[in-house]
């Protein structure tokens, strides 16, 4: 039986007990050579100007000018976007695995995770076989049903970007969801419907609430992996700037490092709040 | 025209009630009648069909054959929300993100009450269930009978019809159960609603209900006042799960007056409460409180000798091997020995007896 009160240990406590510290060495080492100092290195490349003087100039420059700010909020909701249709798709499908797909669960999670097992330059060159000019999707509203007269100009659009990041992050969203939700005791839902609630009601007032915590944990991850994402965008996305492509341009075509180095700070920064944001919302609940 | 049909029978009535998943039989055809204001408590083994007949009743589950009424109404195509009822689960069910006043005022705003109304209500739930002042903790930060007494609460607030109760006390301790026994039938008795309990714990469903009804493979095999069913079972199967009973199997004596049983040296003769038809086979029950034992071997009743002496504090439990009758039997007898012991002990001999009326005559079943 699933216990569903909110007790927790204070987790600082458990952890110092755990085991000795010189255990963590290896991993501390790892994260310090690997981690922590390329990206102190980083920082420190975007804050030194070319003749070696410290400048805060590229970083007001990246927070000021119009082009720029706009490929930020441009990276930022292309995220929340590919964010927000995860949780639309991604909340039913986790609810079906979960309440109604009773013996056929393990194989709807096969079909959820295949699409990860595929590269991911597959998987963007799939994309483009269905909806290029004579790809699948224009053949068949074109030639076989007649529908158009002439093949839509469906590649190379945000939209379709949108749809391939939806498409590989949904998975995480489902898995967040149901995990949380397989946690939930339906006697919860039963007591608020013996209580006058009708489904509708019971679902936002007991279901929804318990599960935030799923769809916390599945929109940082889907946000995070979107927001860093290159690949789809390069491929699919029509020329849609973000920070990630703006990053791979100044390494390649301006050259300019510091630039690149100061917008994945920039980048660093929009994940960390993320992930703040989600310590808080955890917090606020553990009440 | 008279308009007396409908409104006829007042509280909970299930007629001919039927449900199967897959192959399993759940509940067999099962009739109840919970009256106005009465608690029936539904006791069987595990597997029984108790949780089932209560979800039917709740709506959680829709039976395949029979009728549900509550004061005449039949609520069999209603949805649980509309049936207006009160549930309390074995594991409590608060709503952890909900304060122990919101989990009370749940029904009450689901309803569209005020918040002052409301809040009113909560109050006085709370005063009634003795968490004055708890009102603003969550359900985790209570202990397991608190959490009860809100559960309790937060059913009955929305004045309900019919009270369920699945288990309510089985995640409780035993001297916190048996509180808590007296505090729910107080309170259902004062608040005059009418409950039906389910439970496996025979003395539970004993200390509370007006009416036990003992179930078995989905079929209720007898319903009455707790203390009727006990000394008045009619089949071997409610002797044997209502307390214990020592079962003697046999045929009447041509006079009608005794049962005759086999035994290794021959049969042997017990006396019956009242005549029977001769030559008819019968099973007899004696409840082991109302065995009688005696030191030395005396002229009437069964020579038994004492190997199994247990002391359970109020009362001392001894099993005796009855030779005569080739198996042993279990004897209560209240506890009166001397301080620190029992009265009987290990090894001695001993003449086992009873009253002709003690023992009642059970079917098969
Ligand atoms: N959802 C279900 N699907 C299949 N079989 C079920 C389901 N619910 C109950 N059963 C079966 O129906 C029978 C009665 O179950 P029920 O839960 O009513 O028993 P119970 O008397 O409440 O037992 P317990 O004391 O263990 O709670 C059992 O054989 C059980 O396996
Ligand atoms: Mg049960």
């Amino acid at each position: 039986m699933s216990d569903t009160s909110l007790q927790k240990t204070s987790p600082g406590r458990r952890m110092r007990l755990l085991a000795p510290p010189f255990l963590a060495l290896p991993a501390v080492l790892f994260l310090v050579v690997f981690f922590v100092m390329p990206l102190i290195d980083n920082g420190m490349r975007s804050v030194i100007s070319n003749d070696g003087g410290f400048t805060l100039s590229r970083y007001v420059s990246l927070l000021t000018d119009g082009f720029y700010l706009w490929i930020i909020a441009q990276t930022v909701l292309l995220s929340a976007g590919v964010t927000i249709i995860s949780i639309m798709i991604g909340y039913p499908v986790a609810y079906f695995l979960v309440r109604k797909a009773g013996r056929f669960s393990g194989l709807i999670i096969f079909l959820l995770i295949a699409p990860l097992l595929t590269s991911i330059i597959m998987r963007t060159f799939g994309w483009q076989v269905l909806f290029a000019r004579r790809g699948l999707v224009n053949n068949l509203l074109v030639d076989q049903l007649g529908i158009l007269s002439a093949p839509l100009r469906l590649t190379n659009s945000p939209e379709i970007a949108i749809a391939a990041l939806v498409h590989v992050l949904v998975p995480f969203m489902v898995l967040s969801i149901a995990t949380v939700l397989q946690g939930i005791d339906t006697r919860l839902e039963e007591s608020a419907k013996i209580l006058g609630a009708n489904r509708l009601r019971t679902f936002f007032e007991v279901t929804l609430p318990l599960s935030l915590d799923g769809i916390g944990t599945g929109a940082i991850l889907v946000f995070m992996i979107a927001n860093g994402s290159f690949v789809t965008l390069v491929l699919l996305g029509g020329g849609m700037q973000t920070l990630p492509l703006m990053i791979y341009q100044q390494f390649n075509t301006t050259r300019d490092f510091g630039m690149a180095s100061a917008m994945s700070m920039i980048l660093l920064v929009i994940a960390v709040s993320c992930l703040f944001l989600q310590l808080r919302l955890v917090r606020r609940k553990g009440t | 025209m008279t308009v007396v049909g409908a409104r006829l029978n007042k509280g909970l009535v299930l007629t001919g009630i039927h449900k199967s998943y897959g192959k399993v039989a759940a509940v067999k055809n099962l009739d109840l009648h919970v009256d106005d204001g009465e608690l029936v408590a539904l006791l069987g083994p595990s597997g029984c069909g108790k949780t089932t007949t209560l979800r039917m009743v709740a709506g959680f589950e829709t039976p395949d054959a029979g009728t549900i009424e509550i004061d005449g109404e039949e609520i069999s195509a209603l949805p649980p929300h509309k049936r207006r009822l009160g549930m309390v689960f074995q594991n409590y069910s608060l709503f952890p993100h909900r304060t122990v006043a919101e989990n009370i005022g749940f029904g009450l705003r689901m309803a569209g009450m005020a918040k002052s109304a409301r809040d009113a209500k909560i109050n006085e739930m709370l005063d009634l269930v003795q968490l004055q002042g708890r009102g603003d903790v969550y359900p985790s930060k209570l202990s397991g009978g608190q959490q009860q007494r809100v559960a309790l609460a937060r059913s009955l607030v929305v004045n309900p019809k019919v009270l369920l109760l699945d288990e309510p006390l089985g995640a409780l301790d035993k001297s916190l159960r048996e509180s808590m026994q007296f505090e729910i039938r107080g309170m259902q008795r004062r608040l005059g609603i009418t409950a039906l309990l389910v439970t496996h714990d025979q003395e539970e469903a004993m200390s509370m209900a007006d009416k036990v009804a003992v179930m078995n493979g989905g079929r209720i095999l007898q319903i009455g006042a707790p203390a009727d069913i006990y000394d008045r079972p009619k089949s071997r199967f409610v002797a044997e799960f209502l307390g214990a009973s020592n079962i003697y199997e046999g045929h009447v004596s041509d006079d009608g007056g005794s049962l005759v049983t086999p035994g290794p040296q021959g049969p042997v003769r017990l006396h019956l409460p009242e005549a029977q038809k001769a030559g008819q086979s019968l099973l007899l029950s004696v409840r082991p409180e109302r065995m009688v034992l005696t030191l030395g071997e005396a002229s009437a009743g069964l020579a038994a000798r004492v190997v199994g002496a247990v002391f359970r504090g109020n009362y001392a439990a001894y099993q005796v091997e009855v030779p005569a009758l080739g198996r042993e039997l279990f004897v209560y007898r209240q506890a009166d020995g001397p301080l620190g012991s029992t009265t009987y002990h290990l090894g001695q001999v001993v003449t086992l007896d009873w009253a002709a009326q003690d023992g009642v005559i059970v079917s098969a079943e």
